[in-house]
């Protein structure tokens, strides 16, 4: 390590090994993992959900002619479930909440 | 969760060169003459083209300073230049090659294609494979469709703001009031902190003035009449222009320092990886919907373009 061409602080692979630093650092990895996964996780099925939706009210529209205000009703009210999801994610606990 | 054990985070993973790693695919398949070199489209071989180099340090190289060969010439030419390479063989035989990482054995991801999250089968691929990989963010900051973009923000501004806080966190030991006496961000740029409304801001530590921060977006998390959290809750109506652009403006602050004043670290840390897709996640979401002025990106304007581009 004393090699290393790096401009480093005095004292900072006695920091750096340390059991704390250690420890900070595979949780700081671990929690980036989880957040990117869950993330696209998020994505990935609000799309699919909102595609299912749309196919559904077009369905809806060509087959049985129904009217666009009961459409369009049904279609904010999926909006208005998302957004309440969307408003969960942004309240639930957090990693720092357990530590 | 066990592919979560099999995944290095390691220098050869960093999302492109801000300190001149690059992907060493390449490198790895070189030696190997069954290797299918013709199904790989001249995107993916390395721009500077030094292949004698690719096992030496990595340094930062002007990334267009030799363009690709292009053409069926340029193949030639290319291929030419890789007999010439002497792989560097190990007490096994085998090539050595240090930035190893069990991802590299995998197909690269095609910069220039965009990578699409369409199913739940491409997630776990894409999160091991590329951290905030081309094409990925920029699709995930997009507003759903039918979504309140206040909302949206919102949400947004509870992650950046929990990741900062991780990020920061971890390099806390090596941030003290005396390492860093002053909130700077190189030797241009200094933030202050205000106090009180109304008081002239004052020059702190760089820790304090993360704590004051902090403390102060969690202030406005907890505000309901700003970020509501009951359903029927609604955002007050200039909530962009006074709440979000300002918050995101001073979470940049936080990353402007540890790139400036604490990188080495954060590489000797190996945390590259998750600074850089979260940076550069930070400025897809600020790019996206016009939140931040090239003026706010001040110390890192050449990193934020760089990110921007590829």
């Amino acid at each position: 390590p004393s090699h290393s061409p790096k401009k480093l602080p005095r004292g900072f692979h006695e920091k750096a090994s340390s059991h704390k630093t250690q420890r900070l650092v595979s949780v700081c990895q671990m929690f980036f993992l989880d957040y990117y996964c869950d993330m696209f996780d998020y994505v990935i099925s609000r799309r699919q959900r909102t595609r299912k939706v749309l196919e559904y009210l077009s369905q809806q529209k060509a087959l049985k002619h129904i009217d666009n205000d009961i459409l369009n009703s049904e279609w904010s009210g999926y909006v208005y479930k998302e957004h309440e999801i969307l408003r969960k994610r942004r309240l639930k606990p957090k990693h720092k909440d357990f530590e | 969760m066990s592919f979560l054990q099999n995944f290095h985070l390691s220098p050869g993973q960093t999302i492109r060169s801000t300190r001149g790693f690059k992907w060493n695919t390449t490198a790895n398949h070189a030696d190997t003459p069954l290797s299918p070199q013709k199904d790989r489209p001249l995107s993916n071989v390395p721009i500077n083209g030094n292949v004698e180099n690719s096992w030496s340090t990595p340094t930062k190289t002007p990334r267009y300073a030799q363009q690709p060969p292009s053409g069926p010439d340029g193949l030639a030419a290319l291929q030419e230049s890789r007999t010439h390479q002497i792989p560097q063989l190990g007490s096994d035989g085998n090539v050595t090659d240090f930035n190893y990482t069990p991802s590299h054995q995998q197909p690269f991801l095609q910069p220039t294609e965009g990578t699409t999250v369409t199913s739940h089968q491409d997630l776990k691929h894409i999160v091991e494979m590329t951290l905030g990989s081309e094409g990925v963010l920029n699709q995930a900051v997009k507003l759903p469709r039918g979504e309140n973009e206040n909302e949206w923000l919102a949400v947004h501004c509870v992650d950046f703001y929990n990741q900062i806080n991780m990020l920061y966190g971890t390099i806390t030991e090596f941030c003290s009031p005396q390492s860093c006496p002053r909130m700077i961000a190189t030797n241009e740029y200094e933030y202050l902190w205000a106090f009180q409304k109304g008081q002239p801001p004052v020059a702190v530590s760089a820790p304090k003035y993360v704590e004051c921060l902090m403390r102060w977006c969690q202030d406005q998390f907890d505000d309901e009449t700003i970020f509501p959290a009951k359903t029927s809750g609604q955002f007050p109506s200039n909530f962009i222009s006074k709440y979000v652009v300002q918050m995101l403006r001073r979470l940049f602050r936080v990353y402007a320092h540890m790139y400036c004043h604490h990188f080495n670290e954060i590489l000797e840390l190996n945390l590259q990886t998750v600074l850089n897709t979260s940076f550069r996640h930070f400025c897809l979401f600020a790019q996206e919907f016009g939140l931040l002025k090239p003026a706010d990106f001040g110390p890192l304007l050449e990193l934020v373009i760089e990110l921007r581009d590829r």
